[in-house]
């Protein structure tokens, strides 16, 4: 029989209690009646969730959450993965660069990133304002790191130069380039990236309240609202958000798992459904 | 005009000059090999054939049109990779139709073909695998294949068994030679390899330094090499640094004063003169080498000691020393009992074996 050994079980279960207590105390509490006078809760009941959807509020917020999260994901894509694929096929040199620059939003706190925007574009001479499209701008920026290092990780992996070229000695134009063989191939580092984009800018409220306020409330400005008010709609709205914070992480370890089967040793016969166009003539080889 | 012409051609990275004033004619059907150590311009040359790279001066011409400035998509050239660059998300059969498809043909057209294709390499039965589930061998087969689909002008090969290991690639080189003769396809073929570039071509480009060396037939290259570079890169060499005495009758002397003499053919090329400095250059399986008192007609006949005696295979490497000098000679496996390390032995080889160059511009 396999011996157990004592201490990973203190170390890792002590790591597992410090991180996920906080976390199924606030699912539980999003379901319980009262906790406030005795151990564990006095009662169950799905009120709070109730109370959060029926308030009119819950919707228009999460509609502008996903809005600017899918806005992001949708920008940062395009101004991204076109970068970073031309960077790593025709400039080598400004790999390290492109590095640099891609990780320098964590470097800045939100506060001061939305501040400095507000600063730039609020006042004379751009009064471009204070508004969601200033917002997604700002996301893109701040959510910078999360896209361009996987998408750069997926174009490493595959040595995307000679690929393209492959390609081009084949005939093959520019846009039938990127869309068969260069996005097919870094598929795996956009989902992954526009996955954690989404995530974040779902959550996000620093930059959210500091640049828009009000004017655009979204998911987390409400949940922040009745933090004040009534700490159990407060755990719903935060178990809503965590939620779909995991269905992405979930998916985003499928998807990394997916692509690196795909690229190095081999792939079982489950995956190939995940890839259309493996049928066709393939079986009707003689 | 040739099928392919490179006409002065030049090519800088940055202040590095990559490849200077290149000028080649291919044949139509031709296996032409680009020989030479790595960063000599022998890749780079390909790749401005095949439109990768632009070159700063001069022209390429492809039956009689320029194609200098083409996109390499216009052009109509297959290219291996040494990586392969086979599709990871395609299947082997979708990479060997993808230029079938480019091309608009029409599906039971590519299915013609693809399979005869497949029939071709002898890989009909991996069309359904993808690339990462091949081995080195079948996925640079698959890349040929693919490479070949829409019948290219010319076909260009990147060194592409580099990344092989040695059986097979002594196999899959004669497998593209069989099939280039087969299709009568003009190919370029890159390689630091010379045992390669020799038994694949019918004509080999040996480069150095971002220039030509010498072009010409593998036997050219390997009996009557062109310059120092050449002789000494391609096979191994005996040199024997030396003074010329005498122009007419081809005696070199050493430039010790109780040297050796050595009697090559009579120097004809008209630039050498009695005094100058040459070298003998003679290939180890030129030298003779016997008991010291076995009668030879050689003419040229020395004492050496054997100092190694190194087993290759068929042949055996015999490392003499010859006056000081280190002398390598190749000998028949089964006659290397006949000699003892450390034991004189007599080494002999004709004038017809020596080659003689001029040291005075040589630079190594």
């Amino acid at each position: 029989m396999k011996k157990i050994n004592f201490t990973s079980v203190l170390i890792i279960g002590g790591f597992l209690l410090y991180m996920l207590l906080p976390i199924l105390a606030t699912y539980v509490f999003s379901i319980a009646t009262r906790w406030d006078r005795t151990i564990l809760p006095e009662g169950y009941t799905l009120e709070w969730y109730r109370t959060a959807i029926a308030d009119k509020w819950f919707f228009i917020v999460f509609k502008h959450s996903l809005i600017l999260s899918l806005s992001t994901v949708l920008v940062s894509v395009s101004i991204i993965v076109p970068t970073a694929y031309w960077v790593h096929l025709r400039l080598p040199k400004a790999r390290p660069i492109m590095d640099t620059i891609s990780i320098l939003p964590f470097a800045i706190p939100g506060v001061v990133l939305a501040l400095g925007l507000i600063r730039l574009y609020a006042h004379p001479p751009l009064m471009i304002g204070r508004n969601p499209y200033m917002l997604v701008a700002a996301y893109v920026i701040f959510t910078m790191p999360f896209m361009y290092r996987p998408v750069a990780n997926s174009l490493e992996a595959v040595n995307i130069r000679v690929l393209t070229e492959a390609a081009q000695s084949l005939g093959s134009s520019w846009p039938r380039t990127i869309l068969t063989v260069i996005l097919p191939n870094i598929l795996p580092g956009i989902l992954s990236g526009g996955l954690l984009v989404f995530a974040t800018i779902f959550g996000e409220f620093t930059i959210a309240t500091f640049l828009v306020g009000a004017r655009y409330k979204t998911f987390p400005m409400q949940l922040v609202y009745y933090t004040r008010r009534d700490g159990r709609i407060a755990s719903a709205y935060s178990v809503i958000s965590f939620t779909i914070a995991w269905v992405s992480s979930l998916f985003i370890l499928w998807i990394v798992t997916w692509g690196a089967k795909r690229t190095s040793s081999g792939r079982s016969s489950k995956d190939k459904t995940l890839t259309p166009n493996v049928v066709g003539d393939v079986n009707e080889l003689p | 005009m040739s099928y392919l012409d490179l006409l002065h051609l030049d090519k800088y990275f940055a202040d590095v000059i990559a490849v200077r004033d290149f000028n080649l004619h291919v044949d139509e059907g031709e296996f032409v090999s680009l020989l030479g150590p790595s960063g000599c311009g022998k890749t780079t040359t390909l790749r401005m054939v095949a439109g990768f790279e632009m070159p700063d001066k001069g022209e390429i011409y492809l039956a009689g049109e320029e194609v200098t400035s083409l996109p390499p998509n216009k052009r109509g050239m297959g290219m291996v990779f040494q990586s392969y660059a086979l599709f990871p998300n395609m299947t082997a059969w979708d990479n060997v139709a993808f230029g079938l498809r480019v091309a608009k043909m029409s599906s039971s057209q590519i299915r013609s073909r693809v399979s005869e294709l497949f029939e071709m390499i002898g890989l009909s039965q991996v069309g359904n695998r993808y690339p990462s589930e091949l081995s080195g061998g079948q996925q640079q087969r698959i890349a040929l294949a693919r490479a070949l689909a829409n019948e290219p002008k010319v076909l260009l090969l990147d060194e592409p068994l580099s990344a092989l290991d040695a059986v097979v690639r002594v196999s899959l080189r004669k497998e593209i030679r069989r099939i280039q003769t087969r299709l009568g396809i003009t190919t370029i073929y890159v390689t630091h390899d010379q045992e390669e570039a020799l038994s694949i071509s019918d004509r080999v480009v040996v480069m150095r330094q971002a220039v030509i060396e010498q072009v010409g037939t593998p036997e050219e290259i390997y009996v009557k090499p062109a310059t120092r570079f050449v002789a000494t890169f391609v096979g191994a060499i005996n040199q024997f640094p030396g003074l010329l005495r005498d122009v007419s009758l081809g005696v070199i002397e050493s430039r010790n004063v109780s040297g050796w003499t050595i009697a090559a053919q009579p120097i004809s090329d008209g630039k050498l003169k009695n005094g100058a400095y040459v070298t003998v250059y003679v290939r180890p399986e030129e030298i003779h080498v016997s008991a010291t008192d076995n009668p030879v007609d050689d003419d040229n006949r020395f004492t050496a000691v054997v100092k190694t005696i190194t087993l290759l295979g068929p042949v055996t490497r015999l490392n003499l020393d010859f006056q000081g000098q280190p002398v390598i000679a190749d000998i028949k496996t089964v006659d290397r009992g006949r000699f003892v390390l450390n034991e004189p032995v007599q080494l002999s080889f004709n004038r017809q074996a020596c080659r003689v160059m001029d040291d005075s511009k040589a630079v190594d």
